[in-house]
């Protein structure tokens, strides 16, 4: 069986879908001996999920999209 | 907003390009819509200043129609659109003073001899819907990410962030993909340990409630 190092080091290509089927059935396998990689499976997966939602949540403020069309505006007709 | 491009949406971009290449200026304006979100976000994320982002989308809006011409379309245009906008959010960053990041290593897992987890983990993944609506958890988590040491932060943006491939990160970069696929990794190990205090510390507030 693999180790937690090995398994841990391959958890961003796991929860990708990277692997190919024996790399992942190995990490599988460890996971069924390994209440610790469990855990941290599971918070690895909550952390990466709840920063990548964060990072989405960006909008483009409306004042800021007033200025860029303006902005745009002005360089075409500069252009024109 | 995921953002994995096919190849219809590079070939529709490209044809835009082309056309404002030609000198069709409404041309421009679509090509400014289609980038105006991402050219901020990505900013935002990097700087977390909304005047440095709103200078920095004007920046590269101005360079996409001063320097559409010059586009040779070696690589995709979206990969050069992020590469300008990557290096005027760094020329707005260099000008600041920095609070210094966090050594990476020191986040990373901790393991015995033969290869097993030393450090005691609390499995904090439960309850955790809450977390997302709470202003004082995103800005822990702006916080933790921008703590990442410069080559892993810009490459969870993109990947994570941004949603872009692997692949695409790899060509915007000039970055191999495993080197892409280990700077992500090391990223989410980093943020994973870094917030794992307030999320412990959450959840047992949660329960004492």
């Amino acid at each position: 069986m693999i180790c937690c190092k090995e398994c841990l080091d391959m958890l961003s290509e796991y929860l990708d879908g990277d692997l190919d089927a024996k790399a992942s059935a190995d990490l599988d396998e460890h996971f069924q001996d390994c209440p610790p990689c469990i855990a941290f499976l599971n918070t690895f997966k909550t952390s990466t999920s709840l920063c990548r939602e964060t990072l989405r949540q960006v909008d483009v403020p409306e004042v800021v999209q007033k200025k860029m069309k303006e902005f745009i505006d002005q360089q075409k007709q500069n252009k024109g | 907003m995921s953002f994995t491009q096919n190849k219809e949406t590079k070939e529709a971009e490209e044809a835009l390009v082309r056309e404002f290449q030609a000198g069709n200026l409404d041309a421009y304006d679509k090509i400014a819509e289609i980038y105006q979100k991402k050219i901020y976000a990505l900013s935002f994320n990097l700087t977390r200043n909304q005047m440095d982002a709103q200078d920095v989308t004007q920046e590269v809006l101005l360079t996409l129609f001063k320097k559409a011409h010059t586009f040779q379309g070696k690589s995709a245009f979206s990969s050069w659109v992020y590469r300008i906008t990557l290096n005027a959010s760094y020329m707005k960053l260099r000008s600041k003073k920095k609070e210094p990041n966090v050594s990476l290593e020191d986040l990373l897992p901790s393991y015995n001899s033969s290869g097993y987890q030393q450090d005691k983990i609390q499995d904090w993944s439960e309850n955790t819907e809450s977390f997302l609506f709470a202003n004082e958890t995103r800005e822990v988590i702006q916080k933790a990410v921008d703590q990442l040491p410069e080559k892993e932060k810009v490459v969870f943006i993109l990947r994570d962030g941004e949603g872009l491939s692997t692949e695409k990160v790899s060509d915007i970069l000039e970055l191999t993909i495993p080197a892409v696929k280990s700077r992500l990794h090391r990223a989410r190990l980093f943020l994973r340990k870094k917030l794992s205090p307030y999320f412990e510390e959450y959840g047992s507030r949660r329960e004492k409630k």
